[in-house]
């Protein structure tokens, strides 16, 4: 798959493809066939940081996801992470992915794109009707100092010191 | 420990520090864009950039349209010439009888000392592109501020009303539909003149909220826009009620309804452009005629049609 003595054609062929599926995108899609349209820029994004990691990843992704924002008429970022939060879990899974076959591959990438659908809906969540207030953040901090405290007092009561000794 | 020929640290970042950067990014894109509108600049661009791809992309449907025009059955085009011209008859009727309550009305305003409705002037736009959001359901028209448009104007079609504009770029717009979660539009009811408030439910439905359990309202019932809120022009069909249930959990009726408008079948629309922006409550004269509120007013525009 991977040709490096071209570089210039496979800049090529990815572009093409980026292009082609900003222009099927384009479409007037309507109905069911809206309901049903695949998200062809994410899709082409995740294929090329799959093959093509070294030239394609996190900046592509972020650039293309604030088209697909605009596309959508959604607040900006809201596809643009979950893009890169895509571009991320491929290239964790990356040396997992190339070895199955075209039909387990598409079962490995449902949980990822069920993942971004829904970092798509959290993120827009967030940013159009935000919950009140962050303090619903705050028992993070207090679970973290409850954690000391419990971890602490149960080293001292099996007669440990609070510092490891190395 | 490392030797020599070892790199001590890697000299890129590894993909967890950046996917941690770009979601940093992201989130400051967010809240740019959300709080303080700062990248409306950059969506202009994409605008511009992406308005001739849309063009284009639209080139195929609409030559579809035409071949499948062209070949349309001669029969068909004579039956639908003969049901025209017997449309044109009625509506030629319709229009003295509207010339005639035109007159009617305008005496009974001036008795009245009622301002008269701010001239409508209307643009014509064309469906380009239906958007796929979770929070809002915006379709994108090929007219934008060159033709005079702005931010919260109506917009409607043969039926009845399609949306109000919620973003306006140079060359095209995007409009909210009727049935977007959250958008509200001021409507009565036509049989029974009663005020309520629509609002879209998602799914390509409408919901009346804040209907009291006794109020008169059945299915099949119009509702139209009242004019209470000076965006919409009184008296635009909005949506016909489908459904009234009486849930035992609120002291309000659930009424369900159909917008009129092809929300996602008519291609074409008319912008509503009125003359003057919507600054008129500041004028002085204003609060003395308590007459000329909106509310006031509605009733008189109710019995137009």
């Amino acid at each position: 798959m991977s040709t490096p003595h071209q570089p210039a054609g496979v800049w090529r062929r990815i572009l093409m493809t980026l292009i082609l599926a900003l222009l099927l995108e384009q479409l007037p899609w309507s109905g069911w066939a809206l309901a049903l349209r695949p998200d062809f820029l994410l899709v082409g994004v995740l294929y090329w940081t799959l093959h093509q990691p070294a030239r394609i990843g996190f900046g592509t992704a972020f650039f293309v996801g604030l088209l697909a924002d605009f596309q959508h008429g959604a607040v900006f970022g809201q596809h643009a992470i979950a893009y890169v939060i895509g571009v991320y879990l491929v290239l964790f899974l990356r040396l997992r992915l190339l070895q199955f076959d075209p039909l387990r591959q598409a079962a490995q990438l449902f949980p990822i794109l069920l993942t971004l659908q829904f970092a798509v809906l959290l993120v827009g969540w967030l940013a159009v009707r935000p919950p009140s207030g962050l303090a619903i953040l705050l028992p993070v901090i207090s679970n973290t100092v409850l954690w000391l405290l419990i971890a602490g007092w149960l080293r001292l009561w099996h007669g440990k010191g609070l510092q490891d000794r190395a | 420990m490392a030797t020599s020929d070892q790199l001590m640290f890697a000299r890129r970042l590894g993909p967890t520090a950046r996917l941690l950067i770009w979601l940093l990014i992201g989130v400051a894109c967010v809240v740019a864009d959300s709080r303080y509108h700062a990248l409306d600049g950059l969506r202009d661009g994409f605008a511009a950039l992406l308005r001739p791809l849309r063009e284009t992309m639209r080139a195929p449907t609409d030559v579809a349209a035409e071949l499948g025009g062209f070949f349309t059955r001669h029969r068909l085009l004579q039956n639908e010439r003969d049901a025209l011209l017997a449309e044109r008859a009625q509506l030629a009727v319709g229009a003295n009888g509207a010339r005639q309550l035109a007159r009617e009305n305008a005496e009974l305003r001036a008795l009245l000392k009622l301002q008269a409705r701010p001239g409508q002037q209307v643009v014509h736009a064309a469906l380009l592109y239906q958007g796929h959001d979770w929070f809002a359901q915006r379709v994108t028209l090929d007219r934008g501020a060159r033709d005079g448009l702005r931010d919260g104007l109506p917009v409607v079609d043969v039926s009845g009303l399609v949306g109000q504009l919620s973003r306006v770029y140079p060359e095209s717009s995007e409009i909210t539909l009727v049935s977007s979660p959250e958008q509200l539009t001021p409507v009565f009811v036509e049989r029974t003149g009663q005020r309520g408030l629509a609002a879209g439910s998602g799914h390509g439905r409408v919901e009346l909220r804040y209907m009291p359990t006794h109020a008169d309202i059945r299915p099949g019932d119009r509702l139209l826009t009242s004019g209470i809120d000076r965006v919409y022009p009184a008296g635009i069909p909005v949506a016909r009620v489908s459904r009234v249930t009486r849930p035992r959990s609120t002291p309000y009726l659930r009424v369900e309804g159909v917008p009129l408008a092809g929300l996602d079948r008519s291609r074409a629309v008319l912008v509503l452009v009125a003359e003057a922006p919507p600054a008129q409550a500041h004028t002085p004269e204003q609060p003395t005629q308590t007459h000329s509120s909106p509310a006031q007013t509605i009733p008189s525009q109710v019995t137009l049609p």
